[in-house]
């Protein structure tokens, strides 16, 4: 199997399963427990904590609330936020957050508050001065994510963080899930206030993540119940994820394989669109503008979720944006606020790489695709629009 | 065919057949001219589908081509609907019964599209002494109006019941319609 789908979950690393394993064993104990076994539990957790906090470049370890996944982390930071300002009724977010911030906006529309949602240009970059004019007296909060999860399109977080603070009183969140190990992040230099993250996008398991809380800032809990967390997320510490997600942070830090999978990507990317007539990048051409591992690109004319189904038979486990594949059956929102066609946007794939890819997986995707890619072209009803790429 | 002792062992076998025909569609393509084409769009799922047809002297479908841009579903669809209605009438194409799914109605839609452009040619080259209405099942615009008075008909649904007429691609309803107006006599 050819895995280029990282950005929709990892491979649990070894060094991650080889830390946890102890914890899914003899040390079964409740970081809670006053005993011996219940202290090392805490130790490790706090370990786990400083490793996360080193990664994302926290002033204080203790910034660091561990979560069960990164939509948790956004659903909590964005309702925290607008429930200790009752009286400021503003958000300002993107029209290309993961849905765990624009679902979430979109609830809070309903619930009475005005959301100005920021467009992207065909890039999809954003204006930031479009931002400067959206800042209010009243804006509670600007929620803008660090890569886009489709494009892997990086926003400036640093500049932003610079205009929300000069030009209001906002609170400002950032959805991280999609960076997190794939590029330095230092958030102590940042006016990052609230951070999210997810472990399953960094090589440790599903079911854990954390959210950077901002030491001067102060959330009500999400979820109610026990002390634990310093009495800011109730629930039994999920140990031996925690550990899972800390060693990730660890290998990140060490070994974090990035030339390597940047190399991949370029190559796999610039082959691509060399070779393929109907082929189409989808995100800035400028790849320091990107993620690293990312390549959205559109096969004009023929359907994602067909090119997704050979590729699969082929062994390749790629993404699409087409809205056949979508459970909401709408084409990818980040691919309309782009400004993509529509014909362009159902032949829409997300290649991301990751740190077990090699020369061969690449070598494979780019002997079978082509041939792929040529059979659907065949296959299209748009027999004009295509002979006129060609 | 029959020896699926099971439902399981049933349904695994369409889905062996859907596959195959998804990895090695049949009939790709645009059928030979003269042809009739139809096409079918979804803006739920972005799926386009286009369906051609040839039609021999003895009104049945000779030749059948689709070309797709639609999930593998859609494509496997459409390729066993060009090999089901090979060698059928219009009228029979025009009332196959399709899975029960989306995509299948899909490659359905752009199939009866066809049909209705050659019958909408056919009706025009009709030199019979009576005008011809229904294409599908051969029925003159005599035939319906004396149905119509004979029985007081006073719906296409009615009509179709008595005689077939616009039973098969529909081109024909809109005639049917006009049919009925022109004989809305009062009894």
């Amino acid at each position: 199997m050819i895995y280029l789908d990282n950005n929709a979950t990892t491979r649990v690393a070894p060094e991650v399963l080889d830390a946890m394993q102890p914890y899914l064993s003899e040390f079964f104990g409740n970081p809670s427990s006053a005993h011996a076994l219940g202290r090392e539990m805490k130790r490790v957790v706090e370990h786990s904590r400083e490793q996360v906090a080193s990664l994302i470049g926290a002033s204080e370890t203790s910034e660091i609330v561990f979560t069960s996944c990164g939509s948790e982390s956004d659903n909590w930071a964005i309702r925290g936020v607008l429930a200790t300002q009752p009286n400021k009724k503003h958000i300002v977010t993107t029209q290309v957050e993961h849905e765990a911030v624009r679902n979430v906006c979109r609830l809070l529309e309903q619930e009475g508050y005005e959301v100005t949602w920021l467009g992207v240009d065909g890039n999809g970059e954003l204006n930031l001065d479009e931002l400067r004019s959206a800042l209010r007296p009243d804006t509670a909060l600007v929620s803008i994510m660090l890569a886009n999860n489709e494009t892997g399109v990086l926003f400036p977080v640093e500049d932003i963080g610079r205009i929300v603070k000069e030009k209001s009183e906002a609170v400002f969140h950032v959805d991280g899930v999609q960076a997190v190990g794939k590029i330095p992040i230092d958030l102590k230099s940042t006016a990052v206030d609230l951070f999210a993250l997810s472990g399953h996008k960094l090589h440790a398991p599903q079911g854990i993540g954390g959210l950077y809380i901002r030491k001067d800032l102060s959330l009500p809990s999400f979820i109610i119940g026990g002390a634990q967390e310093q009495g800011r997320r109730a629930g039994t510490s999920a140990v031996p994820n925690i550990v899972g997600l800390g060693a990730a942070c660890q290998l990140a830090l060490d070994d974090n394989h990035h030339e390597l999978i940047e190399r991949l990507r370029n190559r796999l990317e610039d082959e691509i669109l060399a070779n393929i007539a109907n082929a189409r990048l989808n995100g800035a051409a400028d790849r320091s503008k990107r993620l690293p591992n990312t390549s959205n690109i559109s096969f004009e004319y023929v359907d994602g979720q067909n090119i997704l189904m050979h590729l699969d038979q082929e062994g390749v486990c790629v993404s699409t944006g087409s809205a056949c594949h979508s459970t909401t059956h709408e084409s990818s929102p980040t691919l309309r606020a782009m400004n993509v066609p529509f014909t362009a946007a159902q032949g829409s794939i997300r290649f991301s790489l990751g740190r077990y890819n090699t020369e061969a997986d690449i070598d494979t995707t780019l002997r079978v695709l082509p041939a792929i890619i040529e059979k659907l072209a065949a296959m299209s009803p748009y027999d004009k629009e295509l002979a006129a790429l060609r | 065919m029959g020896s699926d002792t099971t439902e399981t062992q049933r349904t695994q076998r369409l889905h062996r057949e859907a596959a195959d025909h998804f990895l090695n569609p049949r009939n790709v393509g645009d059928a030979d001219e003269p042809s009739f084409a139809g096409r079918a769009a979804s803006l739920v799922c972005g799926a386009h589908v286009r369906f051609s047809i040839q039609v021999d002297e003895a009104q049945k479908v000779s030749q059948a081509r689709f070309r797709a841009a639609g999930c593998h579903v859609l494509v496997a669809a459409a390729s066993m609907l060009t090999e089901q209605v090979a060698g059928l009438t219009t009228a029979e194409a025009a009332t196959l019964d399709v899975a029960d799914s989306s995509c299948a109605a899909l490659a359905r839609d752009a199939l009866l599209g066809a049909i209705r452009e050659y019958s909408n040619a056919a009706r025009d080259d009709w030199a019979g002494d009576e005008a011809l209405i229904c294409t599908c099942f051969f029925v003159s615009e005599r035939t319906i109006e004396r149905e119509i008075n004979s029985l007081g008909l006073t719906t296409v649904t009615e009509v179709t019941r008595a005689c077939n007429a616009g039973g098969g691609c529909g081109s024909c309803h809109q005639l049917i319609q006009e049919i009925l107006a022109t004989n809305d006599l009062p009894r």
